[in-house]
């Protein structure tokens, strides 16, 4: 299909939802690119779906602009928006066949029946579904009916495509092979992309850019390595993967050599983080990833090490999750390969672990 | 571009009936205070005077009457609508359960007349319940049925049946039958899970289905009329009679604003005392 | 087991109670003689030939009918639209104007009927077609709206979303996705208005003069001046008739649909 010249710029430039007294989406602001594959990630009731929303003309915001192509679109109804949306539940018309289903849009269009007929072919056989034409809604399986829902709003070569979360739906196997598929089809289609969901292994694995999202507020804007390796805040930072958040430490600042008191026993040393500027005396959080913390071997010594008592192993399989009750700092979770950790620290025992602080995520507090 | 491109032809219609029904309404109680002069369909002017002759014995026993049937009628429709409609609900047989809705429909759409029709040929001194019974011996006199209270509440709780079943079939479907198992897995007998399981979660039901049926009753003429034969006197058949009989559209038009002011009075009452019932009862 | 058997027992007999008079009308309807009598002494057809011939029948049972398309046809638009209004709209006066609406469930009919007596005899079109449709209308709006808003109800607002996604107009909307998939509550809500409007009678009483009478008034005069089995014939023909449609609505709408009956 031949909408790779299709890219079209969306911008939202601060806009706001109030419902009643309930700010749903505050003050936003984004700017997402000709072609890309923006995602808006946060959990449920931070707005993302209200602000998809927005874009599709659903709902009207209190204040703010929506501009596709620069060209502020607020007023326009939303079946004059040109965009095309993929519902969570598919909204597959129940009482229409899979080829009225996919011809609805061209229909509203008024084009020709021959040429609806192509195009429909078309879009079906680029989504696998030929020969599916004649088949009643009810008897697709849910991947199917997705691809149709995915067919339906992208025959008619919209300006933007929106998702939401119209993956949720399907079981855990499907859901992989249809977001490679997604992501094929993104390439080949090369729409301007909104996807809306909270499922971070969604959000990480499929986009340009990721947009986080609590309480109606954007948290952080930026490519998906960098949301995982350089969280913008605390929230950011626990909701992107699993983390260790220590308590409140102090920095101490000699030269370049920085020291972290967590409590009167224990401080970690550290290299100024990447991002942020810290000041002698300033109060930090720290964060650290389970899988940077590693059971202390003989070769260890004094620097970073902390003790405490083993609480639980979850054995997953690749990796073993282990729980230690340290003393000052709480329960620390660690991520070791195989089952070893198992063997090696029985529950109860007291081990010594490594804290390295060259991947933490160091935030002023 | 409105947000609501239907709102005002939509809304036209459904306000020209309002505003009808309403002037229909608002005749009666034009006329009600109006003075009958007999032997003419026009009124006279302004009085008060037939609001003062309802307190005659005659249209009070007609209130309480109306009243006390109504009460009897829903409390006789209620257990015998329930059994009906737990088998509809619960039987696995699809041939059962069509038969079920069938005959337990059906009577709401035959109308008011085949059905007290129906019931004064059961009903009536040589009908078909007399013959029977004389028949087999167990009554050597034909009992009366017509022109009792007795006789009425038998035909009108019939008509009430399928209203009830399936305000019940509602209410005992919504139940997810898990309550039912884990209660008799705790050891509760069948009467038990019905008793202490099934009837309190359904009690939302079975006081809408009872409000329901009482003012239903309370509107029903042609039962009274029928098989009271005058012997049994509603509010609606003393409208009729002032009405059609005396012409005295007044006074029928007094009447017949008792018979509204009463009706929702009742049901104010009930849902008071219910909504205390369902306090008590309710889930928590 | 024996407490199954006691239960169905229990059903049965109450069933009984409820078809007897019915099966007693149709007893009755085919007894050769004026006096009824249990059980019948013969068998004949006379009194269906008087009912179909008799023509104060004919003519109310045709003016009936008018009144019941009508009415009910008329029913179904206002109270269809009504409905969508009450689902899909925020308006000022919408809990009034239900309210209104629905009254007419549990104000008596007789009231109703004696209200359109006296505002047709104000209007001068006392005891006209157009007052009798009028109250008709009147009295089975709630059914039909009852019946729509719950289809309305059940079907996902992102198929419309979906439609004006799409391109489809607000009309479009409506006529493409709206309608069609509420179309078994407006049948359901139709046939059940149909059916209760030529049924009614103590509405109809009041509205109606001897010229104008429906059925089942036609039926109450009849009663009340001859005492043949006439109106047993007739009776016998509706009983027929109303298990017929309700058989065939089973059948193609599903009864515990449209009572709204659902099970899991």
């Amino acid at each position: 299909m031949n909408i790779s010249n299709s890219g079209h710029s969306v911008d939202i430039v601060e806009v706001t939802k109030t419902f009643a007294n309930v700010t749903a989406v505050h003050k936003v602001s984004l700017n997402i690119r000709k072609g890309e594959f923006m995602t808006l990630l946060g959990p449920s009731g931070c707005g993302k779906t209200t602000l998809l929303n927005m874009v599709a003309g659903f709902e009207t915001q209190t204040s703010g602009a929506i501009q596709i192509d620069g060209k502020d679109i607020s007023d326009v109804p939303p079946y004059m928006r040109e965009t095309g949306m993929v519902f969570q539940s598919y909204a597959l018309f129940p009482h229409m066949n899979v080829f009225d289903n996919i011809a609805f849009g061209l229909r509203m269009r008024k084009l020709p029946a021959r040429e609806i007929k192509a195009e429909v072919e078309r879009a079906l056989d680029m989504m696998k579904l030929s020969g599916m034409e004649g088949r009643r809604v009810r008897q697709l399986s849910g991947g199917q009916q997705q691809r149709i829902a995915l067919a339906r709003a992208i025959v008619i070569r919209p300006k933007v495509l929106l998702l939401d979360e119209p993956l949720s739906a399907l079981d855990k196997n499907l859901r992989l092979q249809m977001q490679v598929e997604l992501k094929e089809l993104h390439q080949k289609t090369g729409l301007t992309t909104i996807f809306v969901t909270h499922d971070q292994g969604e959000a990480l694995s499929l986009s340009d850019r990721v947009v986080v999202m609590s309480r109606g507020e954007v948290q952080q804007v930026s490519a998906p390595i960098e949301l995982y390796t350089q969280p913008a805040n605390g929230f950011v930072a626990s909701f992107i993967g699993e983390i260790n958040a220590l308590p409140k430490a102090r920095c101490q600042k000699s030269g370049q050599d920085f020291r972290f008191e967590v409590c009167p026993e224990i401080s970690l040393n550290g290299r100024q983080p990447a991002r942020q500027e810290l000041k002698d005396g300033q109060m930090v959080h720290i964060f650290i990833r389970p899988e940077h913390i590693e059971i202390a071997g003989p070769r260890h010594n004094g620097a970073n090490i902390v003790k405490g008592n083993v609480a639980a192993h979850i054995y997953q399989g690749t990796h073993t999750q282990t729980r230690v009750n340290v003393p000052g700092i709480g329960l620390v979770e660690l991520r070791t390969k195989g089952a070893a950790a198992i063997d090696q620290a029985p529950l109860g025992s007291e081990i010594a672990l490594s804290v390295p602080l060259d991947e933490a995520v160091i935030l002023p507090a | 571009m409105s947000k609501r491109p239907f709102l005002i032809p939509f809304l036209v219609p459904a306000i020209l009936v309002a505003v009808i029904f309403l002037a229909a309404l608002a005749e009666i109680l034009q006329y009600s205070f109006r003075e009958f002069i007999p032997g003419s369909l026009d009124v006279g002017g302004f009085t008060l005077d037939n609001f003062a002759r309802i307190y005659r014995p005659v249209y009070f026993k007609a209130v309480v009457n109306t009243f006390v049937l109504s009460l009897a009628t829903a409390f006789f429709t209620l257990i015998l609508s329930y059994p009906i409609a737990f088998a509809l609900v619960r039987t696995k047989v699809e041939w059962v359960r069509t038969l079920l809705i069938l005959l337990s429909i059906t009577p709401l759409f035959t109308g008011e007349i085949v059905r007290t029709y129906a019931w004064m040929l059961v009903l009536g001194t040589n009908g078909f319940l007399n013959t029977m019974l004389l028949d087999i011996g167990i009554i050597s006199e034909p009992v009366t049925f017509m022109y009792t209270r007795a006789g009425v509440v038998i035909a009108l709780v019939q008509f009430a049946m399928p209203v009830m079943i399936i305000i019940l079939a509602t209410a005992i479907s919504h139940i997810n039958t898990d309550y039912e198992k884990a209660a008799a897995n705790l050891g509760a007998r069948p009467w038990t899970v019905i008793t202490r399981v099934v009837i309190p979660l359904t009690m939302p039901g079975i006081i809408s289905g009872f409000i329901v049926i009482f003012a239903w009753t309370m509107s029903a003429f042609a039962t009274p009329q029928l098989i009271g034969g005058g012997k049994v006197l509603m509010i609606s058949n003393a409208i009729y009679l002032q009405g059609f009989s005396a012409l005295n559209f007044p006074f029928a038009a007094t009447l017949s604003v008792i018979a509204l002011i009463s009706a929702f009075a009742s049901l104010a009452l009930m849902k008071l005392i219910a909504n205390r019932l369902e306090r008590q009862t309710a889930i928590h | 087991m024996w407490r199954q058997t006691l239960f169905w027992v229990i059903v049965s007999c109450i069933l009984f109670y409820m078809t007897i008079p019915a099966i007693v009308v149709v007893m009755t309807s085919f007894n050769p003689g004026e006096i009824l009598s249990f059980p019948p002494n013969g068998f004949s057809l006379r009194w269906y030939e008087k009912a179909l011939t008799y023509p104060d029948f004919r003519i109310a049972f045709r003016t009936g009918l008018i009144v019941a398309l009508i009415s009910s046809t008329l029913a179904l638009v206002i109270g269809t639209s009504f409905a969508f209004l009450v689902v899909r709209y925020v308006f000022p006066g919408k809990n009034l104007l239900e309210g209104i609406l629905s009254s007419p469930l549990i104000i008596p009919h007789f009231t109703t009927g004696f209200g359109f007596l006296l505002l047709g005899a104000h209007l001068n079109l006392n005891q006209t077609l157009t007052i009798i449709i009028m109250t008709h209308v009147v009295l089975v709006l709630p059914f039909v709206a009852r019946a729509v808003y719950v289809s309305l109800l059940n079907i996902d607002p992102n198929f419309e979303r979906s439609a004006a996604n799409l391109g489809a107009s607000p009309f479009m909307v409506l006529s493409r996705i709206t309608v069609p998939l509420i179309i078994p509550g407006m049948a359901g809500g139709w046939l059940v208005a149909a059916i209760l409007s030529l049924t009614e009678f103590s509405a109809s009483l009041y509205v109606t003069a001897s010229r104008t009478q429906t059925l089942p008034v036609a039926m109450y005069n009849y009663i009340r001046e001859y005492t043949d089995p006439t109106v047993a014939a007739v009776s016998a023909l509706l009983i027929i008739a109303t298990m017929l449609i309700l058989m065939l609505a089973n059948h193609f709408l599903g009864l515990r649909k449209i009572l709204a009956i659902d099970s899991h």
